[in-house]
């Protein structure tokens, strides 16, 4: 069965992940010591008050063991969060194929509605591992990190978390956290499920009602021009909630775990806002 | 020897991260064995150890590169510290600045000068700071006193115009005088053509005649079962029927040019631009009246660039000589000098030399002059 077989891959990969963890940890220890001699180094100069020749071309090599070593541990480091990624892209399938084959197999949905508090610990945590994009030297974030939109011919991906533009039964528009189930090219049109209660009816709509959520948060100390900046109008999921409403940005994250606090647009206050919450990146969307 | 100040790095402090402190999942699968492995459980918060590893790594590349660059920049541009020096001491008002002079100068040398003291290491982060500044304006505006370049640049431009004249020019100019002889040729004019009317008259039948031509060929392909290709070789075939009258009409006319500017003439005559040359078509007259205002073409005035130039060359050849002359005179000189240096009275053969140079060079410049 294919669920069996993703399981024993997941147990390699897994595995795999533990060995290169252990690799990145060698090579850390092993730049250690290098880092070390820099700075001792660094306190040599610094007292001896004169700057020789020969500690300059000590220092540049030095800093070229060092450059050379902090690469390594680079790409060791990036490999180690790609195994990840793909363990978590496998599991990820498992469940939409459990969650079809589920349909299948019960007249009842698969699943109870999940309680209220369930849900939003899972959102939660889904928000916090939103890989974070850490360019090399001269990269430029990618669209779809943090504040940077997709680029106009992306399709989104089934699976992949959107804010759905729907309209409710008394006619009222609302953007919805949904996950996407197919796109049709014939169309142009997305079948959409509403993250909150599976097994109701699915949505279709086209293109113009659906933005994809980011899938890289931006990291405030490397590219702080992928975050949205204070008072930018975007689409914010609104606490303890699945829906997205208007916003105004507040503070961006100063750290690559922190939220953005933004003033939702609430009539119910006097200045027509209220006092900041907190967003996580994930949950912030450039407004349409 | 460079001091502590001069230092435009910033001597970062690159701990890498405490993983037992801050990466504590990351830890404790370090610890494990291979057997109990990672759970899926334990994925996001390793995702999120390994980000912060991996963030500050990068970090610490980006910095260690700026760093070598600014190390390398530094190390290549020693030659211009003295201009940052006198900037430096210029804002700081340092004592002792007549030391430093001296240390640069010795600075490529082995030794060392002494290094101003440990009284200064409240100055120092001030200094290294403003150093710091000094060195990133540095690549940008080099301090070095601008070159006076007017002078360079006005000799350049004049160049041209002081410079000798080489012999090609002159054979230059003995080509433009040349003209005047094949002049003559194109004063000849041409004899009478025919006259216009009667030539469009002929043109007109010839039209018809292939007007008719056409018509008889495309009614014999409308029986024939030739498709549209054959309208185009047709077609084809007038265009070079025509052009091949064209060509065969201007034996005729025994004018060179064709029927157009014969034309275009007339119009022109008749609009009263040109004046009506009694039915002698030469076309090129309009464009000879302009070319002959142009340059003068008095036999007086073609000659005289050109003895100029003969002139200015037999000159030159003499500011030549004057020119090796003169450094005879001048190595004459300085035997004398030399002579004169060593406390021994120039020889006769010595003075004999000097003179002759000097009556030498006397007669050039009198030739010259002349």
């Amino acid at each position: 069965m294919a669920l069996v077989s993703a399981d024993s891959r997941i147990a390699e990969l897994l595995s795999e992940l533990h060995q290169l963890i252990k690799q990145t940890q060698e090579e850390r220890s092993r730049s250690e010591h290098n880092l070390i001699n820099i700075q001792k180094t660094h306190e040599r100069m610094q007292t001896e008050n004169k700057i020789s020749p020969y500690f300059r071309t000590k220092l540049r090599s030095l800093y070229t063991t060092a450059k050379a070593d902090a690469e390594a541990e680079c790409n060791i480091l990036r490999r180690a969060l790609d195994k990840i990624a793909e363990i978590k892209s496998l599991l990820e399938e498992r469940r939409i194929a459990a969650k079809i084959a589920g349909l299948y197999n019960d007249s009842e949905p698969p699943r109870k509605t999940m309680r209220r508090g369930v849900l939003m610990t899972l959102l939660q945590q889904s928000a916090m591992t939103l890989p974070l994009w850490i360019g090399k030297p001269g990269d430029k974030p990618p669209p779809l990190c943090g504040a940077i939109p997709a680029s106009g011919d992306y399709v989104a991906k089934p699976g992949d978390k959107v804010a759905a533009r729907v309209k409710a039964v008394d006619g009222d528009e609302q953007w919805i956290l949904a996950e996407v189930v197919s796109y049709s090219h014939a169309t142009n049109k997305y079948e959409v499920d509403d993250i909150d209660e599976e097994g109701k009816e699915r949505h279709t709509l086209s293109r113009r009602r659906i933005i994809p959520l980011p899938q890289w948060k931006a990291n405030p100390e490397t590219d702080p021009e992928a975050l949205f900046q204070k008072d930018q109008l975007v689409l914010a999921l609104y606490p303890q909630t699945t829906c997205f409403y208007r916003a105004l940005i507040h503070t961006p994250p100063q750290r690559p775990q922190d939220d953005y606090s933004v003033l939702f647009e609430d009539t119910s206050y006097a200045d027509g806002y209220s006092p900041p919450l907190n967003v996580a990146q994930s949950g912030t969307l450039p407004s349409a | 020897m460079s001091e502590l100040k001069d230092c435009p790095l910033q001597f970062h402090d690159f701990k890498s991260v405490d993983h037992l402190k801050v990466c504590p999942r990351y830890t404790a699968v370090l610890a494990r064995s291979e057997d109990d492995g990672i759970g899926i459980e334990e994925l996001d918060t390793l995702q999120l150890e390994l980000e912060t590893l991996l963030s500050s790594a990068s970090r610490r590349l980006r910095v260690l590169e700026a760093e070598t660059q600014i190390l390398t920049d530094w190390q290549d541009k020693k030659g211009d510290r003295r201009f940052l020096k006198l900037g430096r001491d210029h804002e700081l008002g340092a004592p002792a600045k007549h030391g430093k002079p001296k240390k640069q100068k010795l600075e490529g040398k082995a030794g060392h000068g002494p290094g101003p003291g440990p009284g200064r290491p409240k100055s120092k982060n001030l200094q290294s700071k403003i150093q710091e500044y000094e060195f990133t304006d540095d690549p940008i505006d080099v301090p070095r006193i601008p070159k006076n370049d007017a002078p360079n640049r006005f000799w350049a431009s004049v160049e041209p115009y002081c410079a000798d004249i080489t012999s090609e020019e002159v054979r230059t100019l003995e080509e433009l005088l040349k003209p005047p002889e094949d002049e003559a040729e194109h004063y000849k004019i041409p004899p009478l053509g025919k006259h216009y009317s009667q030539r469009w008259a002929q043109e007109d039948l010839l039209e018809e005649q292939k007007d008719g031509a056409r018509a008889a060929a495309v009614a014999d392909k409308k029986k024939g079962i030739m498709g549209p290709l054959t309208e185009l070789d047709t077609k084809d075939v007038d265009a070079l029927l025509k052009k091949s009258e064209a060509q065969h009409e201007q034996p005729e006319d025994g004018c060179p040019f064709g029927p157009l500017t014969q034309r275009l003439l007339q119009a022109l005559v008749e609009e009263n631009i040109i004046s009506p040359m009694e039915d002698s078509p030469i076309p090129d007259v309009s464009g000879k009246e302009s070319g002959a205002d142009g340059a003068s073409t008095s036999p007086r005035n073609q000659n005289k660039p050109f003895r100029l130039a003969k002139e200015e060359v037999n000159r030159q050849e003499l500011r030549q000589r004057v020119r090796m002359a003169d450094n005879e005179v001048m190595d004459a000189f300085r035997k004398i000098m030399a002579a004169r240096q060593k406390k021994r009275t120039p020889t006769k053969k010595e003075k004999d030399q000097a003179w002759k140079t000097l009556k030498e060079r006397e007669s050039i410049l009198k030739l010259l002059d002349g």
